[in-house]
């Protein structure tokens, strides 16, 4: 069955394409213009409206016990006589999927999954319907991999437990959460910087991080470690990215959220917007990518794998209830928050997010994300994107936010405006590359048919609320921002190769620590009951 | 052995799926309970309780929701008992029934020492109320026990955590002293963990959670709860996911809603709210809780002694010994894939709940 979006104009930077054209698509994929119309089995007319590859999320807590224990701990957030699923965080994974399906998002990577939650986490994305999933497995707190750096163990042996990782959590990458920050906590440290060291371990956050780094590229692991810095949220703490920066980024590096990292100790607050400074680091870093983590007003729930963070911010909890889990490794914690315009620090946070999208100069580098839920939900996306793109909206959002707050930023006088190919490069082109997902994000001929038809509406909010039609790998699945059709998706994962000695001494470890077989938190395709759970991204040579 | 019967008499699987399939499509509010089944088969339950607009409730519901109410109104703070066994030089055991809900509590928490990069010395253990028979032996363990009887431990609790904040007052059916030194014990810890079990009543869990979150304002405490048995946490993860809300959830009016009152199994069915119910039991043959007159389908791992012959009955296999099996691991706190032990020809529930669902459809299920 041949397939033709007529008369769209497509965005694709990949290939430069920026003007009313066809896009073919034959049995999943894009597709040629054929040498003949009559072989055209189905048209669908996209005059006057934008044509993209379907939207890539690089950052967003999707799934895994984090994620389902906010849902239980909110569980009286349910709206009466309304679909649950419409609120926040999206209850459900179901709905998760169909929310996503209808912004024209069609791949989407959950950040933060310890390597024995990664089985309860691919169930979890398994019942999301539509969209591609993938999750980033977290290291860099768990005992096992902090004595190999203490004990000062070969480049060789921690490659080689960081692909048997990957292999065995079905992950696409590498993070590490304010590296050894969760296990300084349980020896009762409430503060942890680069240079800290953990208690027991004797190894510092930084010696973490550039072990990590290094780790995940000699595995051939494509995208890069993705590091969620320490100090997240307090005053100052732009130091640390910068830190973190320098020390990091003569390697590719991606800092997760960078919006939360933008923080000065200027004015009368001691809290400041240092998001200029960021932007100029991240603009003089090739190496470097970032999301932000934008800040949007309203309730939501922080859920965090920083459990060290996620305790020290308990007091600022809304409604007033928080959890934390000191598990294994990083464990993690829930604190639910609302952002409120009036707030001086959360109009700072606002601000700053919208710095960094607009002072940082190449979209590829700076990728869009809420962090959802943790700046805001992923609802919430069209209405940043009608930010970023209008700056007279922006001035009228000014307007709400207290001037003395605003006089710690410098986004009232910023002017720069996205037009929809830079749109395009940070949704879909750019986190794609930073994926290594060759397929994904572009309408070349080759890629996957992930497809997002816009109206073309001056309301930029309103076109991206609701795409016109989505495609998902050749078939409609959303029409008028209405899913038609939820089909299941994959999760894409990368197995690098690695010494099965390492996972003789894992089994060592397990068997001594737990009393059990490492198999048991395998992550094993017959265990998700789709047809095709899995979808393998090739590692470097 | 016949797998499954209708009234008694054995019948083939699929006939009695239709049967199920027909009580269940004529049924106002059909109730799917008991729900003591694998990751597989909560998932296969719960997508037909949402389908034929039906009510989920476990039978282990009620202890779960005293910690996961504690929870909900002010939050809480824990950790994992492989966590505990690496990292605490102080455990506080609180009132009875933990050696019988955590078998290898002695085992793997109380006879072994933490390991030396973070306790220096052996663990310190206190027992505040065990009851009469702390149902574990006690003689090689040292443990300080505080209080006996689990019926002044609200009071008690209150006037640990009164001393832990401020200077002592009052007095109570223990000497101060013990208290007193129990509370400088526990303020003393480098890393704590409370250990208790839904037997205790909310307000003990609450002001238990209370006294771990006060000591975290020096020290590091964490909280142990040992959740009930029947894979109910594994049960409670898949309810989450799926509807975005724990059991005692129904889906009558078109979307999951939550009340654990409302939705009480037990309740449902004595007041006759509920006219069918799938009653789901697989890893014992446990029987309906309820001794009164309702349709019921039972699907159980074994012959059960039904006090009450079940309309329909199919026996299931057991989770993790007659099938490979997704069970919630203690250990970890997470879920985790089991081989099965004694891989049989017996059908598992979500096997079971497709054939029924088949029969809903008007067509057969599809093979494997």
């Amino acid at each position: 069955v041949l397939t033709c979006i007529r008369g769209g104009h497509v965005i694709d930077p990949a290939s430069g394409r920026d003007g009313v054209d066809d896009v073919f698509i034959g049995d999943g994929r894009i597709v040629a213009a054929p040498s003949c119309e009559r072989h055209v089995d189905q048209t669908f007319n996209a005059s006057g409206s934008v044509v993209m590859a379907g939207g890539i999320d690089i950052h967003s807590h999707i799934a895994g016990a984090g994620v389902n224990a906010a849902r239980l701990l909110l569980a009286e957030q349910q709206p009466p006589n309304r679909p649950a699923a419409a609120l926040g965080p999206g209850r459900s994974s179901f709905a998760t999927g169909c929310r996503y399906a209808e912004m024209g998002f069609t791949t989407v990577v959950e950040p933060a999954i310890a390597p024995h939650a990664a089985l309860q986490a691919h169930l979890e994305l398994a019942d999301i319907p539509i969209i591609d999933k993938a999750i980033l497995v977290v290291l860099g707190n768990d005992d096992f991999l902090l004595r190999l750096i203490r004990a000062k163990e070969s480049a060789a042996a921690l490659r080689d437990y960081v692909g048997l990782t990957l292999g065995a959590s079905r992950a696409l990458g590498v993070k590490v959460i304010n590296a050894g920050g969760a296990a300084a906590f349980k020896a009762n440290v409430r503060q942890f910087s680069l240079d800290d060291v953990v208690p027991a371990y004797g190894v510092s956050s930084r010696e973490i991080v550039k072990a990590l780094q290094h780790a995940v590229i000699e595995a051939g692991v494509p995208h890069p470690l993705h590091v969620h810095c320490n100090n997240l949220g307090l005053p100052g703490n732009v130091e640390t990215a910068l830190a973190t920066i320098a020390a990091g980024a003569d390697v590719p590096l991606h800092l997760a959220h960078l919006q939360f990292y933008g923080y000065g100790t200027a004015g009368p607050r001691g809290f400041s917007s240092e998001a200029a400074r960021l932007a100029e680091a991240v603009n003089a870093s090739r190496n470097l990518t970032v999301d932000v983590g934008q800040v949007m007003f309203g309730q939501t729930v922080t859920i965090s794998l920083d459990v060290l963070r996620q305790f020290n911010s308990r007091g600022s909890a809304r409604p007033a209830k928080w959890l934390i889990v000191d598990g294994d490794a990083n464990g993690f914690g829930i604190v639910p928050y609302k952002y409120r315009p009036g707030n001086f620090y959360n109009a700072i946070q606002f601000a700053v997010g919208l710095e960094l999208f607009l002072l940082i100069n190449n979209p590829a580098q700076v990728l869009f994300s809420t962090d959802h839920p943790n700046g805001a939900p992923f609802t919430a996306y069209p209405d940043i994107l009608a930010l970023l793109m209008d700056r007279n909206l922006r001035a009228e959002m000014l307007t709400r936010l207290p001037v003395e707050a605003m006089e710690m930023t410098t986004l009232a006088s910023i002017r720069r405006e996205y037009s929809l190919a830079e749109v395009a490069i940070m949704t879909r082109s750019a986190p794609a590359k930073v994926l290594g997902l060759a397929d994904r994000g572009h309408l070349g001929v080759g890629a996957r048919a992930d497809i997002a038809v816009y109206a073309n509406e001056v309301d930029r909010a309103k076109m991206f609320r609701a795409a016109a039609l989505v495609f998902k790998d050749g078939e409609l699945v959303v029409r008028e921002g209405q899913v038609i059709n939820a089909h299941w998706g994959r999760a894409l994962d990368v197995r690098p190769e690695h010494d099965a000695s390492m996972t003789r001494r894992l089994h060592r470890y397990f068997a001594e620590r737990y009393g059990l077989t490492p198999e048991v938190i395998r992550v094993r395709d017959r265990l998700i009951e789709r047809p095709e759970p899995f979808e393998l991204v090739p590692c470097r040579a | 052995m016949a797998q499954a019967f209708i009234d008694g008499r054995p019948v083939a699987v699929l006939t009695a799926a239709a049967e199920a399939a027909k009580l269940l499509a004529a049924s106002r509010l059909p109730l799917v309970a008991g729900l003591g089944t694998d990751v597989a088969g909560a998932r296969a339950a719960i997508g037909l309780a949402q389908r034929i607009g039906g009510v989920v409730d476990h039978m282990h519901s009620q202890a779960l929701l005293r910690t996961l109410e504690v929870m909900r109104q002010t939050g809480t703070m824990m950790t994992s008992q492989s966590e505990a066994a690496l990292r605490a030089d102080t455990v506080l055991l609180v009132g009875p029934g933990l050696a019988e809900t955590w078998p290898e509590l002695a085992a793997r928490l109380l006879v072994r020492a933490p390991d030396p990069r973070f306790a220096a010395l052996p663990r310190r253990i206190y027992w505040l109320c065990p009851g009469p028979r702390p149902g574990l032996d006690t003689a090689e363990i040292a443990i300080e026990t505080i209080g006996a009887s689990p019926l002044i431990l609200p009071g008690m609790l209150a006037a640990l955590r009164a001393r832990i904040a401020a200077p002592p007052s009052g007095t109570l059916a223990v000497s101060n002293g013990a208290l007193d030194k129990l509370a400088r014990g526990i303020n003393a810890a480098g890393f704590g963990v409370a250990v208790w079990t839904a037997e205790l009543d909310s307000l003990a869990i609450e002001m238990l959670c209370g006294i771990v979150k006060d000591l975290n304002a020096t020290t590091r405490f964490s909280g142990l709860p040992l959740w009930p048995g029947d894979n109910a946490m594994g049960v409670l993860e898949v309810c989450g996911w799926m509807t975005g809300l724990p059991m005692r959830t129904g889906f009558a009016r078109g979307v999951p809603e939550h009340d654990p009152w409302r939705f009480e199994a037990r309740r449902l069915v004595a007041s006759g709210e509920s006219d069918c119910v799938l009653w789901i039991s697989a890893y014992r043959p446990l029987e309906p809780e309820w001794d009164c007159e309702v349709p019921s389908i039972v699907l159980t791992s074994a012959n059960a002694d039904f006090r009450r012959r079940p309309h329909v009955h199919i026996n299931v296999g057991q989770p993790r010994r007659d099938h490979d099996g997704i069970d919630w691991l203690a250990a970890t706190g997470t879920l985790a894939g089991f081989e099965a032990t004694h891989k049989s020809a017996a059908i598992s529930v979500a096997r079971a709940i497709e054939h029924i669902e088949g029969a809903l459809n008007g067509a057969t299920a599809p093979p494997c």
